[in-house]
């Protein structure tokens, strides 16, 4: 993917001016992080009767968790990504504090209709159970929460048009920014670098989704205001599924610009485009919109070859991850003699964790293991494998290279036991999941089985782990963070 | 199959974490020599061939195919918050049944699950369409219906039984 010999990229004038809010945004994805593990926690406590919990407030927990880490992630991918795509592009900061001010804006619409209106419909909010709740809470709530979701898309919608924009007057064109002239062989005197390819790629895509998104939410809050206007209930589960699953995605696609810009420091190499990362790019674009099927694959009134599609781009996505981006990984980190310091340590573990994840997921995608695994804890179990020890982990990993300073020193003590619990934690914490989900234990239950509150003992032990391991890292930032400000 | 699939998803997993564990270790080590691409453009094929494989293989036979009308049982079944209706408690073994599911309100999910809490199959239901899936159980005993998509606050209170009976000779 790259030669020794080439030189980095210069440090641009961008980067300076906003890493103020974005180290602003780390603070509050590290906190609200902490706040969504600490009610993950608790659900996977009351699941093993450790404590006692309302099945009401379990379900507005399981939403506030869902809304909130989805949330979060795509927050602390889309600092990282503002963050580098700062080195080659001249963005603007307001455009970044009204993204910022939205999602905030967002978040306490989100926390008061869940916590206030007893909002606890999930946060796939699908169609139509925000209006038909059995008496749990009231049509305000459900407005509410999707007036939350439509500030924050709102936010992402002008986020990807500033961006966008800046892309276009730099690189002449989207298609030259995911690396088109790589691809055909063309000579392009100033290739689009990593950051860019992946920024262009998910401005189209997560916009597609996002505005996929709204008409969904739309349709949801005049169901909600007139009952009348009825939604076919399959198309509504397409919409939602394609913007959820497009937009968990791309927080993954925009946090891992932060491996592309800051691995090269710790290996003397810098990550550049070539023809194949554009290519895998651009599969990319079209595989993370067509693979959502998979999330529909017992929906047996679909068109079977949707289904088949689901299936097949649910294996083949795995591709360009495991051959691209993590075989890049180990191309870059063999004989590099890096040194392994926080942050070096996470980002690999990063790539590591999003790959691994990979596996139970396309394992998941197969049309017959679906049928008995799908809506179980196999679901939790891949997801959490490429959220907490991919995307989360690459968030994490941003925050200490933010407060490393100038030179890379070897991992002190603390850094060691915060990274050895963390990995503890989550691996043995999804691993728990699978076995659940291979027990055939379904997912979002409030209240368990006694067959199965071993599962969540043991599930819940290692959370606590993850909850240790994120503190460390979260008070560290805000600490080493503190230092280097005064 | 269930066991089947975590064994091959453990296993598989386990083993890229192994080389990814490698690849740290070899940090200290030779950088990669020139063949480091070939071996990309051998795992890129390796990994479409064994995707076709597993995909006609497990495709070959549509998994979500129907018995024929005239072959199976016609079994309807309803679901609401937070119920389960079955118009028939009492099904015979070795005789592929056909499950017609309906909503009255939200989406459900009915996951059938035998005594031992195995889950044996499912199917998503959605409101305005009746979904079918096919079944053939092989043992008599008690089978439960249970909720597999999240549908409110009594979500996990949504299961019913039903009773499969020895075949006639």
């Amino acid at each position: 993917m790259s030669t020794a010999s080439e030189t980095f990229a210069s440090e641009p004038a961008a980067a300076g001016p906003q890493a103020g809010a974005v180290k602003l945004t780390m603070i509050l994805s590290g906190a609200v992080f902490a706040l969504m593990m600490v009610f993950g926690l608790v659900m996977r406590a009351a699941q093993g009767q450790w404590i006692e919990l309302d099945p009401a407030l379990f379900y507005q927990l399981l939403t506030a968790h869902g809304a909130g880490m989805v949330g979060t992630a795509a927050l602390s991918g889309a600092a990282i990504m503002w963050y580098f795509c700062g080195r080659y592009l001249e963005l603007a900061g307001g455009i970044y504090w009204a993204f910022l001010g939205l999602f905030l804006l967002g978040v306490v619409l989100i926390l008061g209709a869940i916590f206030i209106g007893g909002y606890g419909g999930a946060w796939t909010f699908l169609f139509p159970l925000p209006a038909l709740s059995g008496g749990a809470w009231e049509a305000g709530a459900a407005a509410a929460f999707m007036l939350g979701y439509t500030a924050i898309g709102v936010g992402f919608l002008l986020y990807y048009l500033e961006l966008g924009r800046r892309i276009h007057a730099r690189y002449g064109s989207l298609a030259r920014a995911l690396g088109w002239k790589l691809i055909l062989g063309r000579e392009d005197n100033d290739p689009p670098p990593p950051a860019i390819v992946a920024a262009a790629a998910v401005t189209i895509f997560n916009s597609i989704g996002i505005i996929l998104g709204a008409a969904v939410l739309v349709a949801s809050l005049v169901h909600l205001l007139a009952p009348g206007f009825e939604v076919d209930a399959l198309l509504a589960k397409n919409l939602i599924y394609f913007f959820g699953h497009v937009f968990i995605n791309a927080s993954i696609y925009m946090a891992v610009t932060a491996v592309y810009e800051i691995l090269p420091e710790y290996t003397g190499k810098p990550w550049k485009s070539n023809r194949l990362f554009a290519i895998a790019w651009n599969a990319v674009l079209i595989f993370v919109m067509a693979v959502y099927w998979h999330h529909l694959l017992q929906d047996v009134v679909m068109p079977p070859w949707m289904l088949v599609v689901g299936q097949l781009v649910s294996y083949f996505s795995g591709i360009p991850l495991i051959a691209v981006t993590a075989f890049s990984t180990f191309l870059y980190v063999r004989g590099s003699k890096m040194t392994w310091d926080l942050a070096s340590a996470l980002l690999v573990l990063s790539v590591a964790g999003w790959s691994v994840g990979a596996i139970p997921a396309s394992i998941d995608g197969m049309i017959s293991v679906n049928k008995v695994m799908h809506n179980t804890m196999w679901v939790p179990g891949h997801f959490h494998t490429y959220l907490l020890l991919g995307e989360v982990a690459m968030a994490f990993g941003f925050m200490a290279w933010l407060v490393r300073g100038k030179t890379i020193a070897r991992m002190n003590g603390m850094d060691r036991a915060g990274f050895a619990i963390y990995l503890a934690g989550a691996a043995g914490f999804v691993t728990v999941f699978l076995v659940s989900g291979a027990a055939s234990i379904p997912r979002r239950w409030a209240v368990h089985y006694e067959e199965w509150l071993t599962h969540d003992r043991i599930g819940t032990a290692f959370s606590v782990l993850v909850v240790l391991g994120t503190l460390v890292f979260v008070l560290r930032f805000v600490a080493r963070l503190g230092r280097s400000e005064s | 199959m269930q066991p089947v699939v975590l064994l091959i998803s453990l296993t598989l997993m386990a083993a890229l974490s192994a080389v990814f564990v490698l690849a740290a270790r070899a940090a200290r080590g030779p950088a990669p020599g020139p063949g480091a691409n070939a071996k990309r453009t051998g795992l890129i094929w390796a990994m479409t061939i064994a995707g076709v494989i597993v995909s006609v293989a497990s495709l070959r036979e549509w998994p979500h195919a129907l018995a024929s009308t005239g072959d199976a049982l016609q079994v309807n079944v309803s679901g609401g918050q937070w119920w389960w209706d079955i118009d028939t408690t009492e099904i015979p073994a070795g005789k592929p049944v056909n499950f017609n599911v309906t909503t009255e309100d939200v989406t459900h999910g009915m996951g059938i699950y035998d005594s031992n809490l195995t889950l044996l199959t499912q199917v998503q239901v959605i409101p305005g369409y009746t979904t079918r899936i096919t079944y053939t159980f092989e043992e008599p005993g008690s089978y439960q219906l249970l909720c597999m998509e999240f549908c409110g606050v009594a979500h996990h209170d949504m299961v019913n039984e039903f009773e499969v009976i020895a075949a006639e000779e």
